[in-house]
């Protein structure tokens, strides 16, 4: 039984349906190859975002960290959320991704060699798509590691990154709110490790949205810690809670990892107090934590070129 | 009643065939694998597992190879055309078409995310000449004395015809747009109109347009029966597969095949089986009733291999 059969299915019938009458309507025909992987991109969007919220909704609400009267500066986290998953971006990631890939490997087959891939490193991958997956996910979640924990020590990267920790009522919506600047350092990041490591375009998405879908779960309003064992295997609630709390904020934190905890246990950055922090950045504006989109992304500008021009 | 009369001679051209195929072989280009098909059953009998993201196939001039394109992967894998074992790999940058001239001395390649049309010795499979080609070189075909290959520029709304004695371009002509499938037909080029609804008519020698044939929205592929009677044309926007009179592209009938059906392969027992990329099976129509049987198979299916089905139409022309 293949699990991604009806994805597969529902990728195929929007395609059918509704991305190729647009590319014809529109004049764009010429991109058809392509289509099926951008479906695929957006079906695996959407299925995130309601797998997040069937799972991490009720968690929020039967064991809450912190009860809210007001969810208005929630919204703004949603909207990341639909952008960032479902809308441009991620058409726009894939597109990128594609297109990079195929030009970097071709040039490297005109000069006689072959791009490395898992598979082509050791036969004995190729067929195994779904091992060849998890040990991409993880080689990924390394390279996320670091990218996270530089945002930290780059004054002008905080500046941006800022814009995620300013928020004092995290959800698991949350996990979008990311400055556009600092989503493209991401992509940029995530691309070359991918394309480094030869990861096949259609596992791309998929690999983005599995591991985005755990980070999401990670910032959850929820009392949930997943005891001695569990807290040492993936990013727990509390865990990632740590990192997001306001004496964790800027340049010295703790718990960098998205999915896995193990690279802060090698690396020195674990902090497993089972206790669950307020979260929010005491330095950060406050329209960084309240404001709309357009304000925050603008914020989140003036703090980077602020810290830039710094002496 | 006429309409399955001008069909009944595709029954008849199986005679060449030694044997009933025993199995049919699918591409399934979204999750880079082989489907198995046993012929007489319908079943999918094993999968063979590709690097990346196979589409197409070719048989080498002597029969001995079925070549298989794993454009991202940027390399041929070269199978036992009987039992699929894979015999060896070969770096080609981005095998999106290929073909081998009619002759047997050239294997030609178009790149459709290169912008290139590389020309190889065959057999050896070294590289003899690269065209720059701007956009999106997508189908491939010749001219019976293989002087010339014609490709279709999918992001330009062009056609170009390239000389492989001189390896130059010897014209580049405008077509409808999104141009896909190109077939050399009695001195004409038929080129099929993806952003439209027919499939333009070229002079071969020229590339100026000389006629329209009419088709439904999304003309994206061109086949030839193995009589050579019948024309084929398939559409992406409409799920069909057309039939018109090769000669004279009196239009026969037309089919509704949901799922969008691509590269075809005619079967000894009359009928046609088509990839359908968007439900992620294989369409087995009969050309007499309409009727339209389907087997799961993988994510977006493009080629399909029947033993013996060389020179029967489409990427395997």
């Amino acid at each position: 039984m293949n699990i991604g059969a009806p994805f597969d299915l529902v990728a195929g019938w929007l395609q059918e349906h509704a991305v190729l009458p647009l590319l014809y309507y529109f004049g764009f025909m010429q991109w058809e190859e392509w289509s099926f992987g951008w479906s695929l991109f957006a079906v695996y969007g959407v299925a995130q975002v309601i797998a997040a919220l069937l799972i991490c909704w009720p968690l929020e609400h039967f064991w809450p960290v912190e009860r809210w009267k007001d969810h208005k500066a929630e919204w703004v986290d949603v909207l990341y959320t639909l952008i960032n998953r479902v809308g441009f971006l991620p058409l726009i990631t894939f597109v990128l991704f594609t297109q990079i890939q195929m030009s970097i490997n071709g040039w490297l087959a005109d000069q006689g060699l072959l791009a490395p891939t898992l598979e082509r490193l050791a036969p004995w991958f190729e067929g195994r798509p779904v091992i060849t997956f998890f040990l991409y996910a993880i080689v990924l979640d390394l390279g996320e590691y670091w990218r996270h924990r530089l945002s930290h020590v780059f004054n002008w990267w905080y500046g941006l990154h800022s814009l995620h920790h300013a928020q004092r009522q995290m959800t698991f919506w949350s996990d979008d709110r990311n400055h556009v600047l600092d989503e493209v350092i991401g992509f940029l990041w995530f691309t070359v490790l991918a394309l480094i490591m030869g990861v096949p375009p259609l596992q791309f998405p998929m690999l983005v949205l599995l591991l985005r879908l755990l980070e999401s779960m990670s910032h959850a309003n929820a009392r949930i810690s997943f005891g001695w064992l569990g807290e040492r295997l993936l990013v727990s609630p509390r865990f990632h809670r740590a990192h997001h709390g306001t004496t964790a904020a800027g340049r010295v934190s703790v718990n960098y990892g998205g999915v896995f905890p193990w690279w802060d246990m090698i690396f020195g950055t674990a902090d497993f107090s089972p206790t669950f922090a307020a979260t929010g950045d005491p330095s950060a504006e406050e329209v960084l934590a309240t404001g709309g989109y357009w304000a925050q992304q603008a914020a989140g500008l003036r703090r980077m070129w602020r810290e830039l021009v710094a002496p | 009643m006429r309409r399955v009369m001008m069909l009944l001679p595709l029954l008849w051209s199986f005679a060449a065939l030694a044997e009933t195929p025993k199995t049919v072989l699918v591409v399934n280009s979204g999750e880079a694998s082989l489907s198995v098909i046993d012929y007489a059953t319908h079943s999918v009998l094993r999968k063979i597992p590709m690097l990346r993201e196979p589409h197409h196939w070719v048989m080498t001039p002597d029969g001995r190879d079925l070549i298989i394109g794993d454009t991202v992967a940027n390399e041929l894998v070269v199978l036992d055309p009987d039992t699929y074992d894979i015999r060896r790999h070969i770096t080609v940058p981005d095998p999106y078409q290929m073909l081998f001239t009619p002759d047997g001395t050239k294997f030609v390649v178009a790149g459709l995310a290169r912008k290139q049309v590389d020309v190889y010795e065959a057999g050896t499979y070294k590289l003899l000449h690269r065209f720059h080609l701007v956009s999106m070189p997508s189908h491939l075909d010749f001219t019976p004395d293989s002087s010339t290959a014609f490709v279709s520029l999918q992001g330009t709304n062009k056609a170009a015809a390239l000389d492989l004695r001189t390896m130059t371009v010897k014209w580049i002509a405008p077509t409808g747009p999104a141009p896909a499938g190109i077939m050399y037909h009695n001195g004409h080029l038929l080129v099929a109109i993806m952003g439209s609804d027919h499939v333009d008519v070229l002079d071969a020698k020229t590339g100026e347009t000389v006629g329209h044939i009419p088709a439904t929205n999304g003309a994206h592929q061109l086949f030839i029966s193995p009589d050579h009677k019948t024309l084929f044309v398939n559409s992406r926007i409409d799920s069909t597969i057309s039939t018109y009179d090769a000669n004279t592209f009196k239009p026969i009938r037309t089919y509704r095949v949901p799922g969008g059906p691509d590269d075809l392969i005619f079967t000894p027992d009359g009928k046609v089986w088509a990839t359908l990329r968007f439900v992620q099976k294989v369409g087995i129509l009969d050309l007499q009733t309409g009727a339209l049987e389907t087997i799961p198979v993988g994510r977006s299916p493009h080629g399909i291999y029947i033993k013996g089905a060389v020179n029967m139409g489409g990427d395997n022309k």
